[in-house]
């Protein structure tokens, strides 16, 4: 059995594979996570798999934010950007593609080729198009993420570079009267906005949408509308990452690693 | 001697002629204990947040050296804070000497700006052209050191980067730098080659993120090109001063920089490009046409304030190194 761990910016998920299945996986709180099943030893984080509730595991892989912070002991680290690849390659069985990910704070967008990352983008400096917005976003509108994502027709325009001050834009529509459906559109639309000039670097006739922002369905709807292609949403978006190091894990064993 | 602040590279010659020292104000910047503290002080006293760490680095670096009573300011072909740069200096007393790269290469254009400040500071084109020739004799060392980086592999990305970028002004002691270069050069050549698989190329502003090149020799990669900084060297050896400035690509246009940046990949076998902006920097838009026109992968990466490197590039950095493994 394989564990892959993407220790993100928000969330920590943990997948474990066997015989090339999705056997279980877990979401934590990323500050969670550290507090309850982490202890220092010898400068390297070590995971209380036990209280985890997981067994006995071959070969552990890492990677996300938190690698960069923290080596997790007895576990393999990985680049982000690879191991999104690779889940995004074993979940769709595809090899030419754009990957669009979208996570708590992260966007990034790879191009892929032969099932090999050849180039990609991410955000810098700004998370303005990412979930960390969107559950901002659904606060000021007063409704969920759920209803967010059923809207993508006649969005309102909002046209604010900041995510904080694009709240308070966000407001100014609500008082000027707009349904909560072309506002919900309007804020899913912003987002696509900001994503665009990096999707329209690598184009491809498949996009595979992953992360968690992926469910919301209305977004994928718009990449679709707006880029003219396929989208793809894998059916574990949010866990690619820790996917992608099983993966790594099963593929150091095929070249003989321990 | 009198010292003279430089916000980027200038004809040099003229300064030394003149006898004078000249201080490149952003290697004093960059190699200050307390950078981060000059780049809030221009915050404090009225610079805005949104703008390059530099510029504000190098507002407060001139006011905290006291030597420094007069400042030599590129108003043309570098960056474009500058003219305010020099007007709130100027309000604090520094004196101003401007000097301006024509935009399109114009060889009178550019002699005159030469014979300007050749005026300004009381010199001749005798003395310029004699310490030219002293100080190519260095530079012919410094290109030594860029080719053994690239062909011979014995010289690291840091020294590459550092010794090039401190051709702006020789650290005020032509003789002292030469010194160094010489001992540097027979250390090096008693190396092992290193063996990185990854060669990358750096283009942009020298950066202000302080551990750059260490964090990339750690992920197995060198950078075997570092094009401003080679500028700063004059890499083409030319008889003529008002040539070699024209020559000297950083101050023109990007077309200009790009056949030099083709060129460099090609003869050194440059798998990748990272190219360096400022946060809030003109060059960010540049970015596209560098993305169009060069056929290797980009990484774009940006800087702020000094300091070491951010876990986000550090991320980015990361995959981008992956690419080419």
């Amino acid at each position: 059995m394989f564990c892959g761990m993407d220790l993100g910016s928000r969330q920590v998920k943990i997948a474990l594979l066997e015989n090339n299945q999705l056997k279980d996986s877990y979401f934590y709180d990323t500050i969670t996570f550290y507090r309850q099943y982490g202890q220092k030893v010898e400068g390297k984080l070590k995971i209380d798999f036990a209280a985890l509730g997981i067994g006995k595991v071959e070969r552990i892989v890492t990677t996300g934010y938190g690698r960069n912070t923290l080596d997790i002991w007895g576990g393999q680290k990985i680049p982000e950007l690879k191991a999104h690849t690779l889940g995004a390659v074993w979940q769709t069985g595809l090899a030419d593609f754009t990957l669009l990910d979208l996570g708590g704070q992260d966007s990034k967008v790879i191009k892929v080729r032969r099932g090999k990352m050849v180039d990609f983008q991410t955000n810098d400096k700004c998370a303005a198009s990412s979930g960390r917005y969107l559950e901002n976003m659904v606060g000021v509108l007063g409704i969920d993420l759920e209803e967010l994502s059923r809207h993508y027709e006649q969005p309102v325009d909002l046209n604010t570079t900041c995510a904080i001050f694009g709240e308070s834009e966000l407001i100014g529509r609500i008082i000027e009267g707009h349904s909560i459906g072309s506002l919900a559109a309007g804020v899913n639309y912003s987002i696509f906005h900001r994503i665009q000039p990096m999707l329209r670097s690598f184009p491809s006739e498949k996009i595979v949408f992953t992360g968690g922002v992926a469910k919301n369905q209305a977004l994928a709807k718009i990449v679709e509308i707006e880029m003219d292609c396929e989208v793809i949403v894998p059916p574990y978006p949010q866990l690619n990452g820790a996917l992608g190091c099983c993966q790594a894990a099963a593929m150091s064993l095929d070249k003989g690693g321990k | 001697m009198k010292k003279i602040g430089l916000t980027t590279t200038v004809p040099v010659e003229v300064i030394f002629a003149a006898g004078m020292v000249p201080v490149d104000i952003n290697n004093i910047f960059v190699a200050h204990p307390e950078k981060t503290k000059l780049v809030d002080a221009a915050e404090l006293a009225g610079y805005p947040r949104n703008l390059c760490g530099w510029i504000k680095g190098l507002y407060s670096t001139i006011l905290a050296e006291e030597e420094i009573k007069t400042l030599l300011a590129v108003t043309q072909g570098d960056c474009s804070n500058t003219h305010a740069l020099m007007e709130t200096l100027q309000l604090q007393g520094i004196e101003i000497i401007p000097f301006s790269y024509p935009f399109d290469r114009d060889r009178e254009m550019l002699k005159l700006q030469i014979e300007k400040l050749i005026g300004a500071l009381e010199t001749s084109w005798e003395a310029a052209l004699e310490q030219k020739k002293y100080l190519d004799k260095i530079r012919a060392k410094v290109h030594l050191l860029d080719q053994l980086t690239w062909q011979e592999n014995i010289v690291t990305s840091e020294e590459n980067h550092l010794y090039q970028v401190s051709c702006s002004d020789f650290w005020g002691e032509p003789e002292k730098f030469e010194q160094q270069i010489d001992q540097v050069l027979e250390e090096v050549k008693k190396r092992q080659p290193y063996q990185a698989e990854v060669r990358l190329g750096y283009i942009g502003v020298p950066p202000i993120i302080t551990d750059f090149y260490s964090y990339i020799e750690e992920l197995g990669a060198r950078v075997v090109f570092n094009e401003v900084q080679r500028q700063f060297a004059m890499p083409f050896a030319v008889a003529d001063l008002v040539e070699q400035y024209r020559m000297y690509t950083y101050p023109y246009d990007i077309f200009g920089r790009l056949e030099d940046i083709q060129r460099e990949i090609a003869k050194r076998k440059v798998d990748g490009i990272i190219h360096y902006t400022q946060s809030f920097c003109f060059r960010q838009i540049e970015d596209l046409i560098i993305r169009e026109k060069l056929q290797v992968p980009v990484l774009t990466v940006e800087g702020d304030r000094p300091g070491p490197m951010d876990a986000r590039n550090k991320i980015r950095l990361e995959s981008f190194i992956e690419l080419f493994k």
